[in-house]
């Protein structure tokens, strides 16, 4: 339904530090990383480590103080800041569901904002068939379990089939059976050509990653060559 | 267990825990002041009220109508050495003096013993050559008093100063010695008479003294003034009598009633416990200002009349607050959703989390009742009727403020308790519990309805001793009408908000966006909706009915006056270029037409007034509201000079029918025909019906034919100008007719007060929603950015979100404007009639909708949005992402 993606990114010595209190931290403290188009990448790491602040800096939500980051393909020369849904779509740690919107329509809603919902309604009843979400569609999302609510998101950044995808650890609040339809369908999307980045602790989405990256204190330790 | 847990460190920390959610404080901070703020304001505002009600009755008249005075009349034997007259009329100023106030003594002589021993009014007066003079005289002295006249000639000395007129009439000067009362006495100054002058208000209240105030025949006795104690004494002496007053000053426009009353039954101690004199004078009798008294009592009755309005307003408002207050303990609910949903979870009951509430919530709330006295208090003295307070109405706020505060922490705690242990009880997305979906505001139209049909029975106002008094059903049953309906209403248009949601799929993002907004919060929304309704129909209720009172009451005086003003005189004489300038003259008769079976004096005739008018001025003068007549003014007067019929004179008639009405004035007969027929016309002062009839056609009336002509120059301008031209045309003014005359404003202030209260209220309530739209937004915001964040990263635009922030509040505000204009409206048509303050004058109560009023509430109804929307979206715009998305 949407164009093929193509495309990846490579990041080059990003680092990233904050203040706090008389103390400066340092999230990321120079961060390569190469994810290309069609992979499938997951990041390691315990609390802390800077995973999420690496994947606030990749969608252009934070600049990092040193380091470049190139988007490649149809994406070259942009700032990620500027990337649509259809070029890069994220599941953030707080999920970001529009309160006010039943789960049906927040996996609808990017395609709503761009003047076409019809033509996102056959995909998005699939992801919502497909996650498990059809009788809680009309729901909003306080009244939803947090699982659920996690799966719209991901649904919704599925929906327009992105050229990178990042997510933060999109099976956290899931059990076995729907992390791994979660997984299946973000392994699907690497396999149509986007370039997915997924930070986690979930073993099984080790098992299904084409790399998998462990990070500890801002720095990838291991696996990162590609 | 529950006792142990009081000691645990949730409960002995609270009252610090409580200020980490400031958001929870504030919102109970301001809640309980506006529940302090309404309960107090209502003994503060009766006693306002009560202040200034007293205030503008005394400002109408002297000042010393206000004052503390004591009156005696005294026999002072003849031959009684002055010093001992002053001592014997001592004792009123000793009864004041037991009161530990000082008075200032005003001493008079009005009558003295005549030659057969019997009082008489006056001093008998000779001249220097010792030849009685007709006009007597009354002897007067008050400290300063020939400080206050024009001084014509005076010596420094002691003696009486003689008005200049008098002194003519005596053919005396300063410095001769004349006789009054049998004793030779110097003149020792002479001042112009004042009558003559503008005297000022050291004289006002003596103004019978030298004024001929009851249009007698014989002019009052001649104000002579004493120079000193000492001379008055001797004359009193002479004279056989004297009176005494002595008078305690006080400002009457700072006057409570509570200094009034304590100032009345001052005087009334001081005249009881006055000594008998001593000597040889004799006390007759005397008496206490009585005017005080019956300002006090008017006063006290306009209050009593208040009361019954205001209490309900007050009870509604401050159930509105308690509601408020609650919603801040749900508000700490969800501010502390985190230990609250621990300790339930854990098996803590309602009562120890309501407990903690209270404990957390206890020193904002109080901090909080004391902000809503204190505001109570400035807004009365800012905003009400007058700022001079009675102690009992502070001593009840201070109560109430207690009261309010009791009241709205075990409210806020209870619903906090309540809501703690259901919240961790009802999983997400269970169904709203049954109370929530019961159409309470139901019982409002039915308590509503009730009210009405008690009003049916009763009047609306009532008049008790002239003072106009508001029913209190008249308050109550608009307030409840509009309370259920409002409530009624934005429950059901809620209720019809998954359809238009349905309907906005369809739509633009900002549509979209703002319904699903309004649908996913139905109670926030159909709470706004009713916040907007309600003040909007209060305050076009209030404003329109106090429009609609005041219109009604200006046009019962235009109506009884005939203009803004007459000049009356019984003379004759011709209208001339100068009346036309400041009006236009009109002479009334006193007549009579045919009756019809059933009407009239039993002698086959009705009395009507006949107002012989100029049609070519008359109109551009005379009070004129198009209610009063199916055609304008101008075009009933030009019937006036239409063709005569069969030989009579065209008229126009306001409560005769047309045809020949077999008129009369006085026992002339006019051949008349009744052409045009009004509801109303102006001049009318009587039950009567009213004739206007064409001066110019009208044949001459004779004095012997008993028509009672009198004519009058209408104004509506000032009262000089007409004066004046009414004397160069060669009449003699024989009275004024000003607005005052006709009605009493102080009798229509309980009135005024009563819906200015309303209208406070519904402003008050306004005040409410707008802090409750902040609240709401507030209490959204973290959803609301967080989803605006994300959503912007989906590709909505800051542009389309503005708008969907616009169409979701500005659309509930116009909803709400818009039902709040029907309600008020239905209230108004359903009321207004029964509105006639006074049913003897006409016309019957004038519809006058204040657009100007109207038009501003809409303003601010449609601005507070659109600025709320600007504020959420700057808030929204404001946030960052990578932290909102990351918590």
């Amino acid at each position: 339904m949407t164009a093929t993606p193509s495309g990846g990114f490579t990041a080059t010595g990003l680092v990233k530090r904050y203040r706090r209190g008389a103390e400066q931290v340092s999230a990321l403290a120079g961060v390569d990383l190469e994810v290309a188009a069609g992979e499938l990448v997951a990041l390691v790491g315990p609390s802390g480590s800077g995973k999420s602040t690496l994947l606030a800096v990749l969608c252009g939500w934070e600049t990092a103080d040193e380091g470049r980051l190139a988007y490649r393909g149809a994406l070259a020369g942009r700032r990620p800041d500027t990337l649509g849904w259809p070029e890069l779509a994220l599941v953030p740690q707080a999920l970001g569901l529009v309160a006010d919107l039943s789960l049906a329509d927040n996996v609808l809603l990017p395609s709503r904002l761009r003047g076409s919902p019809a033509a996102g309604q056959p995909r998005a009843q699939d992801l919502l068939a497909g996650f498990g979400l059809t009788h809680l569609a009309d729901r909003l999302p306080a009244q939803a379990s947090l699982g659920e609510q996690q799966r719209a998101a991901v649904a919704r950044a599925l929906l327009l089939a992105p050229v990178v995808l990042l997510a933060d650890e999109p099976t956290a609040h899931q059990d076995r059976g729907h992390a791994d339809r979660l997984l299946d369908a973000v392994a699907d999307a690497a396999r149509a050509g986007s370039a997915v980045l997924i930070a986690t602790h979930d073993e099984q989405a080790w098992a299904r990653a084409d790399r998998v990256l462990s990070m500890r204190d801002g720095r990838l330790t291991a696996g990162t060559s590609a | 267990m529950t006792r142990g847990l009081w000691r645990l460190p949730p409960w002995t920390r609270a009252p610090w825990l409580g200020l980490r959610r400031p958001a929870a404080v504030v919102a109970v901070l301001v809640t309980s002041a506006v529940l302090a703020c309404a309960v107090a304001s209502a003994p503060l505002f009766l006693s306002s009220a009560r202040s200034a009600a007293l205030q503008q009755q005394l400002a109408g008249q002297c000042a010393e109508a206000g004052w503390g005075r004591t009156q005696g009349f005294f026999a002072v034997p003849p031959g009684t050495p002055p010093a001992e007259v002053i001592a014997g009329l001592d004792g009123l100023r000793a009864g004041w003096a037991e009161q530990g106030r000082r008075s200032e003594r005003v001493l008079q002589v009005q009558r003295a013993v005549g030659a057969g021993g019997n009082p008489q009014a006056g001093m008998l007066v000779r001249d220097p050559a010792g030849a009685p003079v007709t006009q007597p005289a009354t002897l007067f002295w008050r400290p300063g008093a020939t400080g206050h006249v024009q001084v014509v000639d005076s010596l420094d000395a002691p003696g009486v100063w003689l008005p200049a007129g008098y002194a003519d009439a005596v053919g005396a000067r300063v410095g001769d010695e004349i006789t009054v009362s049998g004793r030779r006495v110097a003149v020792s100054g002479v001042y112009t008479d004042l009558f003559e002058t503008d005297p000022g208000t050291y004289w006002c209240d003596h103004g019978d003294l030298y004024l001929n105030l009851v249009s007698a025949n014989v002019p009052p006795p001649a104000l002579v003034l004493a120079t000193d104690q000492e001379t008055f004494a001797q004359l009193a002496a002479a004279a056989g009598f004297a009176m005494v007053t002595e008078q305690v000053p006080a400002d009457a426009t700072t006057l409570s009633v509570t200094r009034a009353r304590a100032l009345a039954a001052a005087q009334e101690r001081a005249a009881r416990g006055s000594p008998a004199p001593a000597g040889g004078v004799e006390f007759l009798g005397g008496g206490w200002n009585g005017r005080l008294d019956d300002a006090i009592g008017r006063a006290e009755l306009i209050a009593a009349g208040l009361r019954g309005p205001v209490v309900p307003v007050a009870v509604a408002g401050a159930l509105l607050a308690l509601a408020l207050v609650a919603a801040a303990g749900s508000a700490w609910v969800d501010r502390r959703a985190a230990e609250v949903r621990l300790l339930a979870a854990r098996g803590v009951g309602p009562v120890p989390l309501a407990g903690k509430a209270a404990l957390e919530l206890g020193v904002p709330a109080l901090a909080g009742a004391a902000l809503g006295w204190a505001a109570s208090r400035l807004l009365i003295a800012g905003l009400g009727p007058a700022d001079d307070l009675d102690p009992g109405a502070t001593r009840a706020a201070v109560a109430a403020g207690i009261a309010a505060f009791v009241v709205g922490l075990a409210g806020a705690a209870g619903v906090a308790g309540l809501r703690a242990q259901g919240t961790a009880e009802r999983p997400p997305g269970a169904a709203p519990r049954w109370p929530s979906r019961v159409p309470w505001e139901v019982a409002l139209l039915v308590a509503a309805g009730w009210c009405w049909g008690l009003l049916q029975t009763r009047d609306a106002v009532v008049s008790d001793g002239g003072v106009a008094q508001v029913n209190g059903l008249l308050v109550a049953f608009p307030l409840l009408a509009v309370a259920g309906a409002a409530v009624l209403l934005a429950r059901l248009l809620t209720a019809l908000l998954p359809r238009l949601r349905r309907w906005a799929g369809h739509r633009g993002p900002a549509v979209f966006l703002a319904v699903n907004r309004l649908a996913a919060a139905r109670l926030a929304t159909a709470t706004l909706l009713a916040a907007v309704t309600l003040p909007v129909a209060v305050l076009g209720y209030t404003a329109t009915l106090t429009a609609t009172s005041q219109t009604t009451l200006d046009a019962k005086v235009g109506v009884q006056i005939g203009a803004t003003r007459a000049v009356v005189s019984v003379s004759r004489f011709a209208p001339t270029p100068a009346i036309d300038d400041v009006g236009t003259l009109v002479v009334r008769y006193d007549g009579s037409v045919a009756a019809a079976a059933g009407e009239g004096d039993g002698r086959g005739r009705r009395d009507v007034q006949v107002l012989a008018v100029d049609p070519a001025d008359f109109a551009s003068t005379a009070f004129w509201d198009e209610s009063f007549a199916d055609v304008p003014l101008p075009e009933l007067l030009a019937a006036l000079t239409g063709p005569e019929i069969d030989g009579r004179v065209p008229v126009v008639a306001a409560g005769l029918p047309p045809g020949d009405p077999g008129l009369r004035l006085g026992r002339a007969p006019v051949a008349a025909e009744v052409v045009a027929g009004a509801r109303v016309l102006p001049g009318r002062r009587t039950a009567d019906p009213v004739v206007l009839v064409a001066a110019g056609r009208l044949p001459e009336v004779e004095r012997s034919a008993g028509a009672g002509r009198v004519a009058e120059v209408w104004t509506d301008g000032e009262l000089g100008p007409a004066v004046d031209a009414l004397v160069d045309a060669g009449g003699v003014r024989s009275r004024d007719l000003e607005p005052a005359d006709v009605q009493q404003t102080a009798n229509f202030l309980g009135l005024t007060w009563t819906f200015g209260y309303l209208s406070a209220l519904a402003v008050f309530v306004g005040v409410i929603a707008v802090g409750g739209l902040l609240l709401h937004l507030e209490a959204r915001s973290r959803t609301r950015v967080t989803g605006y964040v994300m959503a912007r990263r989906l590709g909505l635009g800051r542009g389309t979100h503005l708008r969907s922030l616009l169409v979701e509040l500005g659309g509930v505000a116009v909803t709400g404007l818009a039902l709040g204009a029907a309600i008020a409206a239905a209230a108004v048509a359903l009321v207004y009639r029964r509105l006639d303050v006074d049913l003897l004058r006409p016309p019957t109560p004038l519809l006058d909708v204040p657009w100007a009023a109207i038009g501003t509430t809409a303003a601010v109804t449609v601005l507070v949005p659109a600025l709320a929307a600007l504020y959420a979206q700057r808030a929204a715009d404001r946030a960052d992402p990578a932290t909102v998305l990351r918590e």
